[in-house]
Parts: C-alpha cells; structure tokens; sequence
C-alpha cells in the first residue's frame, strides 16, 4: 500500500480546491433547479416550452458542476475526469438520443396529439 | 405528509405495528421460530467458545480483500440457497394446483399458495438471485482474484471495499426482514408501473423492493469504482495490459459497465420512490406521467446488468480452461476485444426486453439487429476457448467440468437469446416460460462458472483442494437438475404457458410441471452434495494440502504466492515477465526463485467504521420502508456524521519490518508440501508435468505440481 506516504494535500484535486468555485457551482446548481422546479409546479409556460426549459436548466447545470465542482479542463491532473466526460458523450448520445427515438415513435402509434406539443414526433 | 396513506400511521413507529408480523401465517410463523432457535444457537455457540473477540477482529472489521471476498461469497451462497428455497415453493405450488380440479389448502383455491402470498414469492426469488446472489457471489471472486493476479497487496481502497459489503449485507437483511415483517412486493422481479404506485400497492412491500434495491445498487456502485482503480493503478512492475489475466479484464470490463448503468437503476428506483414517498407522478397513468419511461428506464440498466454478471464468469472459463488444457488462452487479444466489444453493445440492446410495447417497426429492428451483433464476439470466445482445449492436454477435473457445463448452458442460452431477439418471435413468446427458461440458462451458465471457480481459487485462498470425487457428484446432480428442470420448461414456453402463474389452468402442462419436481429434487440433492463435498474436504484437508502452485499447470500470477495467500499476497511483489507469468517462470525453471531482498511493506488498519455504516444503512432503509421518518432522518445524519469523521481521520495504516516479512515468508514456504519429483522443461503446449488422470488423483498431483528447486 502506498497510501499514507504520500502527502494527500498534494495531490491536484485538492489543490485546485477553493470554497469559492465549490459555494458557487452549489448556488448556481441550486438556483437553476429551483428556476426548473418553479416553472414546472406553477405551469408558468405551454407544455413544449417547459420541456424545453427544463432541458435547458439542466443543460447549464450539467456545465456548472462540470466546471466549478470537477474542475474539468484539459491540465494533466485533470485528464481522468476528461477522460470519463468523453466516454459519457456516447452513453449520453444511446441512451437519451435512442430512448428519445423510440418514444417518438411510440407516441406517433399510440398517443392522441397533445395541443401544444409539436414536434415530439 | 404528502401522500394519502391508508392505514395507520403513528409519529414513533410509522407504519409498524404488531399485526404485522404474520404470526398466523403457517408457513411464515414456523420458518420464523426457526431461524431465531438458529440465530440464538449460534449466538450461545460463538459465546461458548468465545470467539466474539475473534470475529470482531479478524472478520467483522477486516478490510483484507480476501476476507471481504469470502464474507462475500457466503453472503452469496446463503442468498443463492434463500432464492432456491423460494424457486422450489413457485415449483410445488405450479404443480400442485395445475389443472381447473386442483385442490386447495392453507387458505389457496388451488395449490398451497394464495396469489398474493406467491407474487411476493416470484418476485423475491428474481431479485435475490440476480443482485444478492450472483452479483455477491461475483464480486466475492473478484474481490478474491483481482488483488492476486495483478500482484497488489490490496484493494486500491480498502475501506471502501468493507463499505460495499456492508451495504450489500445491509440489503440482504432488508430483503429478508420482509420475511416477518411486512411483506414483500408483488410486482415481479423488475416492476411493472403503475401497479407499484401507492394506489395500488399500498403495503410496505414496494418499499421494501425499492430500498434494497437501492442499497445492493450503492455497494455494487462502490465496488466497482475500486475494481477500476485498483486494475488501473495497483499493477505489479512488469504487467502492462496486455499481460493481464483475462479473468482481470473481463472484471475491468463488467465493472465499468457497473460503474456506467447502476446509477440509471438508482435514478429509476428513486423516481419510484418519489412517486411513492412525495407523491410526484412520473410513473402514473395521469398527470403527464409515463409508464412505458419506468420500464425504459429500468432495462437501460438491466440489460447492461446482465452482461455485468456475465462476463466475469466468461473471465473464469477463461481462466479454469487453459489451466486444465496445459495451454495458453487461445486468441488473447481477441479475447479482450471481444470482452469490450460485448460491453460496448450492452448498451445498445436494452430495447429487446419490451418489444411488445408498440414502438414499431423502425426501432424494433435497430434493436433487433444491435442484439444479434452481441452473438458475434460470444462466438469469437466460444471458438477461442474450443481452439484452447483443441490438442490440449485436457485433464477432467470438477472445475473443468463446471466449466465445460457453463459452455454448453452459454450455448443454449445464446441460441434461444438468438430467437428472442427476433421481434416476429418475441411477440409470441415474450412472458411466456420460454423466455425464463431463456435467461435462466444464462443465469446458470454464470452459476456454473461460479461453482468451478470456488473450486478452483479454494486451495488459493485455503490452501487445500475440496475433495474431487463429491465435486462431479454435485456436478451431476445439479445438472440433472437443470436439465429436468428447465428442458420441459422450454416446452411449455412454446405451448403458451405465461410466466408468473399461480395456478396453472391448463390440465396439459401437468406432466411437464411434474417432470420439474424430479429436477428439484435432483437440485435438493446436488446441496446435499455441496455440503457432504466441503464436509468431507475440511475432514482431510491435511491429505490435500495445495503448493503454491495448486493444480501443478496454473498459469497466472495469482498461483506464485503462497497457498493459503498470506494476508500480505506477495511477500515481495513480484516482477512480471511475461503473459502468464507462472507458466512462464515453470518453463524457465524459475518457479522456486525466492527474493534475496525483503522490504518494510505498509498495510491498511482494520476499521469497525465500515460495518456500522452498514449497519446504520439497514436501519435508515427499514425506517423509510416503514415511513418512520424521525430514525430516518437520525441514522442519514449518523451515517453522514461518520463518514466525514472516518475521511478526516483517514488511516495511517501500520509497517511490517522486513525481517518479520522474511520470517513470514519462509514459514508459509515451509507450511506447503515438498515436491519429491525431478524438475522438467518442456514447451509452452504442455508436457512439461505429466500426471495421472481421473478423480481420485487430484489430490496427489498436487504434490507434483510444484517442483522444488531449493537447494
Ligand atoms: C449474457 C447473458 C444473458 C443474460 C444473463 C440474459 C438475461 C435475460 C433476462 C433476465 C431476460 C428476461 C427479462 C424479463 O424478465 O423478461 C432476458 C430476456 C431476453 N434476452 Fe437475454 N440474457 C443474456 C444473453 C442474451 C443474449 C446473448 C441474447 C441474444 C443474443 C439475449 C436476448 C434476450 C431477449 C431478446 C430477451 C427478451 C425476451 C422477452 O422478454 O420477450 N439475451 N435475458
Ligand atoms: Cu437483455
């Protein structure tokens, strides 16, 4: 076992730390849930445009806690977080991309148009 | 509260009261004083001998991966033997009440078993057998084997590693406290939305399924974030990655299939949960909710969770067959591809398991096509394991049996997969038998892998073989049970009899059913098997006691190291030259080279942390499931509270000096058998050891495996 040699402090991850980035990823993760669960509990938009914003609230979340939590960037520390970003792409792409497909189809066989939802086919 | 309970509800004890603990029921009830008598049993017996000392330090908080993996491989074995009793209880009613004349007792209109009673039974035996059988079972072996065939002292993270077992247990005392309290979910193995909405399950029974899925999905979570660190990181000197033993990368590849799909379970769970606790409608029928995206969502993970449990299991064939063909693993490199390719497709195939559902022609056949691919590389591996025993020196012990037995069930498995994934027959035969029978030759292709490598790591791990003779008697008993089991089963998958019945209506599947009692009965004998094979095993064990090298052809680092593995795996971690090291240091004459130099090593500290997290989880899971939400909310805190204090203690771990190493090594040295026979040479396609074939001569071949060339 190596560990316990090594001085943990030096590692990168804990010395790219800084509250500052950490608090705010926090709020700007929390804010935009608030900002989604909001929209969505008080039918503030037409059904497609939720839809829309919602995905779009966490789109910025998913860069927010990239950016300030992980810290993601190209730097030598950071590769293995690169690396596990770029192997999510593809699993991103399957599975929502494919089970988006699918319930487009499902909905074009089995679901009466939903006013104000076009598109989802 | 947000949801409309119905039934009590009290602020200290939720939903719990005394009516619910079935001290009427008369199959529950007597099972019940049962397990206490045994329970106080073994309490009186570890008193007695005062051995609670004992178990604390050596078992309870041990972070030593081999420990892990054996607490593991029991925790599997007990499951696998709970889940057999609930598959022989689904055999006995099917058969019992088959037919519109059957007769009924114990409060059933046909058979022993009311519908309710036997939905929980189904859907009990699916997910025990799945997560908290095989999965345990496996992680067990990994846990085991990783460590020792890449030449680490230990897991990356220790701690972790006692973490994920714990939580594992945890969900195993959830899933069986449903026994005698509560009940347990009816919904089948996998949930069906909307019937486990609160509207129509309004018991605890969902709860229950819910948590401990929850629970066995954060320990498998947190073990293979280690599997993957440590095979990255903790390599010996020398094994670069195209020298690791396949069983290490088929590991590597299910955990990272793990790693990926268990959090989707844990979402889909949660938004069970949700509509269950918060009353959110993801899953309901109104409201904007979907539940066609439940049974998406779910086979997004279950699909890939099948191949998480396959392929370490191909790993083990890939390991027990060239030990006993005297010959490398054919195809490596294709091996490892084919490992990765199969990984890779998991994840494009989840569709096949609801094609009924209407998504039309176009998605149907992506997914029929992207499931057929997954038969190219399972081709690529069976040829390869055919061409590594093809003018091989094949030597019949019971690991390769089990093993050749885990080929032939992958084939029959393969193939009916194959019609399966033809949506033109799956619209004939989805939830139908033949489709249990169906992944129950796979299921069981990873039981047998398993059974052959318990048999083949023991003397490793123990430092004795287990007796030869009662391993092929189980062997066949078992397979006779599979065959009578699941052969008329696939008939009746094609004479249309759906899955989960509790009475069987039609008269004409009697004879079928009847042929699968003699198979569980076959099955019953094959445990009684097991148990005769380790009793008769522990008996002689000082007649079999392994060398290093316990099957005298081993060929992977692992079988370097002293048997039983030291608690510090290499005395000094070994330099690797080659792809199978062992074979290669037996053919270089090296095999008995002893380091001239031993050093200080540093090893983890034991932490009683680990266990009460666990423990800690089990009380925050049964407190959700019965809604008490002030101990809820205590052991999250509690939990929190320690996990932050363990992370900031950290473990400084302890130094063992180099003499005491040395000491060591030299006594688990003497502690083997000597080896009387003259040293041979030979080329890589065996003759290098010749030996005597047949059961009775595994245990004296032992001896002969292991040349001695001390001075
Ligand atoms: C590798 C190990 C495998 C395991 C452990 C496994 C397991 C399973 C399980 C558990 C199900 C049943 C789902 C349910 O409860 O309805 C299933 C269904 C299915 N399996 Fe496999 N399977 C394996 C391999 C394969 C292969 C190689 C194929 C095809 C090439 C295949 C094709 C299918 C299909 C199409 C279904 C859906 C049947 C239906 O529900 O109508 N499986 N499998
Ligand atoms: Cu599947």
């Amino acid at each position: 076992m190596s560990h316990g040699q090594d001085n943990p402090l030096a590692h990168p991850e804990v010395q790219m730390a800084n509250n500052r980035s950490y608090v705010t990823g926090f709020i700007v993760a929390s804010l935009l849930m608030a900002a989604a669960t909001v929209l969505v509990s008080g039918h503030l938009l037409p059904p497609f445009a939720l839809l829309l914003a919602i995905t779009g609230c966490a789109g910025l979340a998913i860069i927010a806690q990239v950016y300030f939590l992980l810290h993601m960037d190209l730097s030598e520390h950071s590769i293995w977080n690169t690396v596990a970003l770029i192997m999510f792409i593809p699993l991103f792409v399957i599975t929502i991309g494919l089970t988006w497909w699918m319930f487009s189809q499902l909905y074009l066989r089995t679901m009466p148009m939903i006013p104000g939802m076009p598109g989802m086919h | 509260m947000l949801v409309n309970l119905p039934g009590p509800w009290n602020p200290w004890l939720g939903r719990l009261a005394l009516s619910e603990i079935p001290y009427t029921n008369p199959i529950l009830a007597p099972l019940f004083v049962v397990v206490v008598v045994l329970v106080l049993l073994m309490v009186a017996g570890i008193t007695y001998y005062g051995k609670w000392g004992y178990l604390w330090k050596e078992w309870l908080t041990t972070v030593d991966h081999k420990k892990l993996g054996i607490m593991y491989i029991i925790l599997g074995l007990v499951m696998l033997f709970r889940g057999f009793i609930d598959g022989l209880m689904m055999r006995t009613q099917q058969a019992m009440a088959v037919g519109p004349h059957a007769s009924g007792m114990m409060g059933a209109v046909h058979g022993y078993l009311t519908p309710f009673h036997f939905g929980q039974i189904y859907s009990a035996h699916g997910m025990i057998m799945i997560l908290l059988a095989a999965t345990p079972l496996l992680v067990g072996i990994m846990n085991i084997v990783i460590p020792l065939q890449i030449g680490a002292r230990d897991m990356a993270y220790p701690y972790l590693n006692a973490l994920g077992l714990w939580i594992t247990a945890a969900a195993v005392v959830l899933v069986m406290a449903s026994l005698f309290v509560g009940d347990f979910a009816h919904n089948g193995w996998f949930g069906y939305a909307p019937i486990f909405e609160l509207a129509y399950s309004p018991g605890v029974g969902v709860d229950y399924w819910i948590w401990t899925f929850q629970l066995v999905a954060l320990g498998t979570t947190l073990g293979s974030i280690n599997f993957i660190a440590t095979i990255v990181k903790m390599r010996a000197p020398g094994m670069k990655w195209l020298r690791l033993p396949m069983f290490t990368w088929a590991s590597l590849s299910a955990n990272i299939i793990a790693l990926t799909s268990f959090p989707c379970l844990q979402v889909a769970i949660g938004l069970v949960a949700a509509d269950r606790y918060l009353g959110t409608h993801f899953f309901t029928a109104g409201f904007g909710g979907n539940l066609m995206l439940y049974t998406n969502l779910f086979w997004l993970w279950g699909h890939p969770e099948v191949y998480f449990v396959i392929l370490p299991a191909f790993g083990m064939i890939s390991e027990i067959i060239p030990t006993f063909s005297e010959k490398p693993l054919f195809g490596y490199v294709t091996m490892v591809l084919a490992t990765f390719a199969i990984a890779g497709v998991s994840w494009l195939v989840w569709l096949h398991h609801f094609f009924t559902m209407g998504m039309g022609p176009y998605v149907s056949t992506e997914f029929s096509v992207a499931t057929m691919l997954v038969g190219i590389p399972t081709g690529v591996k069976v040829f390869n394991w055919a061409f590594t025993m093809y003018r091989g020196r094949l030597t019949y012990t019971a690991a390769m049996y089990w093993a050749l037995g885990a080929l032939f069930l992958l084939l029959v498995g393969g193939l009916t997969g194959m019609m399966l994934s033809i949506p033109a027959i799956n619209y004939m035969v989805h939830n139908s038998v033949f489709v249990v029978a169906h992944f129950h030759m796979m299921l069981l292709c990873i039981v047998y892998a398993i059974f052959g490598s318990v048999i083949y790591w023991f003397p490793k791990v123990f430092g004795y073989t287990l007796n030869e003779a009662w391993g092929k008697t189980m062997f066949w008993l078992f397979s006779a049970g599979t065959a009578l089991v699941f052969i008329p089963m696939f008939m009746e998958g094609f004479m249309g009899m759906t899955r989960r019945l509790d009475w069987p209506f039609d008269p004409h599947w009697a004879p079928y059913l009847d042929i699968q009692m003699l198979g569980i009965l076959a099955y019953v004998l094959s445990i009684l098997a097991f148990v005769v094979m380790l009793y008769v095993s522990i008996r002689d064990r000082a007649q079999h006691r392994a060398a290093a090298d316990a099957w005298g052809t081993s060929r992977s680092l692992e079988w370097l190291t002293a048997s039983p593995v030291p608690f510090y795996n290499f005395a000094v971690v070994p330099q690797v030259n080659a792809r199978d090291e062992a074979a290669w240091r037996r053919e270089h004459g090296l095999s008995a080279q002893r380091a001239s130099h031993y050093d200080a090593i540093h090893m983890p500290n034991n932490t009683g942390n680990a266990i009460i997290i666990g423990g800690l989880t089990f009380v925050l899971g049964f407190a959700l499931t019965w809604r008490i939400w002030w101990l809820s909310l205590i052991s999250l805190l509690a939990i929190i509270a320690m996990m932050i204090s363990h992370s900031a203690k950290g473990d400084p771990g302890h130094v063992i000096p180099a003499e005491e190493m040395e000491r060591m090594d030299r006594e688990a040295e003497r502690a083997m058998p000597r080896a009387d026979l003259p040293r041979h040479s030979g080329g890589v396609l065996g003759g290098a050891i010749a030996y005597d074939s047949g059961a009775a001569g595994a245990g004296s071949r032992n001896l002969r495996g292991a040349p001695d060339h001390r001075p």
